[in-house]
């Protein structure tokens, strides 16, 4: 009996062992591996070029490395089902997207193999201003000029896609202005450029940092409350503001970490410690100089926890379905 | 703007003195043109860590020798195997590869590179001194413009399927249905994707072509004991010099096809989006429809070789001009370029050529001595690449199924892009082995996709009145040279039989 009781208890402490200590050890060490960072965009762009520099000092903070996983295609799609799909719910694995054109993605077709309630962005790293800009050798020189001439004719206006916050803005404005405005998708911000730079269409829409301070474009105004980089954007007309939109700034970039909600409801600690290293990296020198390395305007970098994150998505959501017939086209 | 000659001799030896960076980049422009998938631009973006790190002016160097140089490597394996690794040279086994299945690979190989650097030099030194003009091109050419464009590119596809008209229409109209997969650019509305996002995208481009020509030929070549005809292997065995010598001869003879076929590649380099394949399309259809031989091409015909090779190689200076004068890249390598000289802070425009000339002309006396150098470091060496032709299809189709396979795999990193490249290569064995040309398939999924493009969004913008077709002048005498060029052919042989008519009688 006795014997039976010191085996019975040997074998469940061994058990228990082997059970209860790898988690209590991975638990005490996380992250216990490398993160897994899934890029739903190509390699080489600016969400590639803001990662690293995000990246790059905030595994100073989590004492591993951040691996980025590139996953291109239709518009983020690819890079959102592969995540959803492949993803662990150990909060190793996050995804890092640019939250208003991939969440307006939601809104003119929603996921088949998720719900969107499934994942959340807890960690924006950026802040990148919708802009309307016009050709310097446009007969438009203000964007008094530009409403004006709105109300007279269709004006054609390039933006990357569609169903992108850039196109939201010019939508708002010229649904306010009584402007009539034809959107024209280029696929992508360096068609969008060479359509105004040539003169095939009237004018464009894009995040300010796609042409701020490119030659032969002038930026006439942004979606915004401030203008945060005057230099470079001299006499841009604060959009929002000065026609009353009724909206909030429209971030039309505006990178940020999401995390599977499974993860973080099932290891809030995990989760505690992604944010609150996240959060440090901001303050920390080493980010700065990375930024300014990868010759990113360091005016753009905001730091945005959950809250910021959610009214963001929650605002970008409500006025894309306002408009969502005019966003497919 | 063009610069007097003494600053542009000191601006090429001064180019002289990046021979450290010229070399090594030649060297590996060659090797990842060769190698199918490893486009130059994937190269640049996977090196761009050392360029970002170099000087702007040595960086730029670096990547215009690499891109000039991946032109010339990408002939290599369209001439002798069949696989054209880069979409710029999808329309060079057309007749490279005959020639060389005939034994006359190193002779073909001689064209190509002849050819190139002959086509490199001339329309660099005219991108020189055409830079003012050139530069406006993008300014005049919009959709409509391009949807002709497009329609010259696949007129093409009636013109090789000459043997058999139904068959290549029907094959170009299969190439176009494939290229159409996908959502568009408009609304975004996937069409005939089967539920893959990975196709949301369209029809990747690279899996689709080595698919189609390489694992189709690899499946056709296996049945033989090496990819050359009987006759082609006692020919080959023999070969000394002179088929090199012969190559460069018949190149030499067709010196006013490589000219104008490479202004040809210039001017539509010149344009934003256009490209190497629809140049070397365009100058393969306007060559044959201008050839007292029409019948040869697509048997080995040396013009035919020509035509595509000379125009690719002019896009590589045109792909410059917009990029440098108005910071609109003519072409993917060409953004990728822009993306370096602006991390640097160039400000493009034509103060460039005077505030940094050594960025701006340097770009063009660097592919000049690249042109220069590859004449020397390439010609010699056809007698040892055209040897690849002899390996024995028992270990050469393997090496070949997996070097596109990883070529498919590169562009986009995934797997499924093997998965595509496989499909396409056994739609390519049916299509050979029924007769239907696997090249008029082709041109409709590279061209559908970018006529599509053109399309709606020249409708969009003309809030779908189809009258914008024929609303610019430009647009206009581009309509009525493509009505002569289709109707051409007929009208020629009309003429012709009338007058054996009256000839008779």
């Amino acid at each position: 009996m006795h014997k039976n009781t010191r085996r019975n208890f040997l074998k469940l402490s061994a058990a228990g062992l082997a059970i209860g200590l790898p988690g209590l050890s991975f638990g005490a060490t996380f992250p216990a591996r490398n993160m897994e960072v899934f890029i739903p965009t190509r390699a080489g762009g600016g969400a590639d070029r803001n990662f690293r520099s995000f990246a790059g000092v905030w595994k100073n903070h989590l004492d591993v490395d951040l691996e980025p996983a590139f996953y291109p295609g239709a518009a983020g799609r690819v890079g959102y089902e592969t995540y959803m799909g492949k993803a662990s719910d150990d909060c190793h694995d996050l995804i890092f997207g640019n939250m208003g054109p991939e969440v307006l993605n939601w809104v003119v077709k929603p996921p088949t193999s998720f719900s969107v309630d499934d994942y959340f962005y807890f960690l924006m790293v950026d802040a990148d201003p919708g802009c309307v800009f016009i050709s310097e050798k446009s007969s438009m020189k203000t964007l008094e000029d530009v409403i004006a001439e709105g109300k007279k004719r269709t004006l054609t206006i390039a933006t990357s896609r569609l169903a992108h916050p850039a196109s939201l803005g010019m939508l708002v404005l010229a649904n306010k202005m009584g402007m009539k405005v034809n959107l024209i998708p280029m696929s992508g911000g360096k068609n969008t450029r060479n359509g105004v730079l040539t003169g095939e269409v009237d004018l464009g829409v894009l995040p300010a940092t796609t042409v701020m301070g490119k030659k032969g474009i002038k930026i006439l105004g942004l979606f915004d409350e401030k203008n945060l980089v005057p230099e470079k954007m001299a006499g841009a007309t604060l959009i929002n503001t000065e026609y009353k939109l009724g909206i909030p700034p429209i971030a039309a970039g505006a990178r940020a970490f999401g995390i599977k909600k499974a993860a973080a409801d099932k290891y809030p600690d995990r989760f505690e410690k992604l944010v609150e290293t996240g959060m440090k990296v901001f303050k920390d020198p080493d980010y700065k100089v990375a930024v300014k390395k990868a010759k990113a305007p360091w005016a753009f970098i905001v730091a945005g926890g959950v809250n910021e994150c959610r009214d963001y998505v929650g605002n970008i959501t409500r006025i894309g379905k306002e408009y969502s017939g005019l966003l497919k086209g | 703007m063009a610069p007097e000659l003494s600053v542009f001799l000191a601006l090429f030896a001064d180019t002289l003195s990046y021979w450290w960076v010229i070399i090594p980049a030649t060297i590996l422009g060659i090797v990842v043109g060769a190698i199918p998938g490893f486009s130059a631009a994937n190269t640049i973006i996977i090196l761009l860590p050392i360029t970002l790190a170099m000087e702007p002016a040595t960086g730029m160097i670096f990547m215009v020798v690499l891109y000039t140089a991946s032109r010339l490597g990408a002939g290599i394996p369209a001439i002798l195997v069949n696989i054209p690794g880069t979409a710029g040279a999808a329309a060079t086994p057309l007749d490279g590869y005959p020639m060389a299945v005939a034994g006359r690979g190193q002779q073909a190989l001689a064209i190509s590179f002849t050819a190139s650097v002959g086509a490199g030099i001339i329309t660099t030194i005219a991108a020189i001194i055409l830079i003012p003009w050139l530069s406006q091109v993008a300014y005049h050419l919009h959709s409509v413009e391009m949807i002709v464009v497009m329609l010259f590119g696949i007129s093409l596809i009636a013109t090789i399927s000459a043997a058999d008209k139904i068959k290549g229409l029907i094959a170009g109209f299969f190439g176009l249905m494939i290229g159409y997969i996908g959502a568009d650019v408009v609304y975004e509305a996937p069409r005939g994707s089967f539920g893959f996002l990975e196709l949301y995208d369209k029809v990747p481009l690279i899996p689709a072509l080595v698919g189609l020509f390489a694992i189709s030929e690899a499946f056709v070549v296996i049945e033989r004991n090496t990819i050359l005809s009987k006759e082609g292997e006692t020919g080959q065995q023999q070969a000394g010099w002179g088929p090199t010598l012969e190559g460069i001869r018949a190149t030499i003879v067709h010196w006013k096809e490589v000219i104008w076929t490479g202004m040809l590649g210039l001017v539509i380099g010149v344009i934003p989006g256009a490209g190497a394949a629809i140049a070397s399309f365009v100058a393969y259809q306007q060559s044959r429809l201008m050839s007292k031989t029409p019948e040869l091409y697509g048997s080995g015909h040396v013009p035919g070789l020509i035509a595509p090779e000379s125009a690719n190689n002019g896009v590589t200076s045109g792909t410059l001009i917009p990029l440098l004068i108005i910071g609109v890249p003519g072409g993917a390598t060409a953004a990728i370029m822009a993306v370096v000289l602006e991390y640097h802070g160039v400000n493009f425009g034509p103060d460039l050529f005077e505030s940094e000339p050594m960025i701006a002309y340097g770009s063009f006396t660097a592919m000049l001595v690249t042109y220069v150098l590859l004449g020397f470091l390439i010609l010699p060496l056809t007698r040892y690449f055209s040897r690849v032709m002899v390996v024995p299809t028992l270990y050469m189709v393997p090496i070949l199924i997996a070097f596109t396979l990883v070529g498919a795999f590169v562009p986009r990193a995934y797997v499924f892009d093997m998965g595509v490249a496989i499909v396409f290569g056994i739609i390519g064995y049916i299509a050979r082995r029924t007769g239907y040309h696997v090249a008029a398939i082709l041109i409709g999924v590279i061209l559908g996709p970018l006529l599509e493009n053109y399309f709606l969004r020249a409708l969009r913008i003309s809030q779908g009145d189809l009258g914008v077709l024929f609303s610019s002048t430009i647009g206009n005498i581009l309509w009525v040279l493509l009505l002569l060029s289709v109707l051409a052919p007929g009208l020629k042989r009309f003429l012709t039989s009338s007058r054996k008519t009256r000839n008779a009688d």
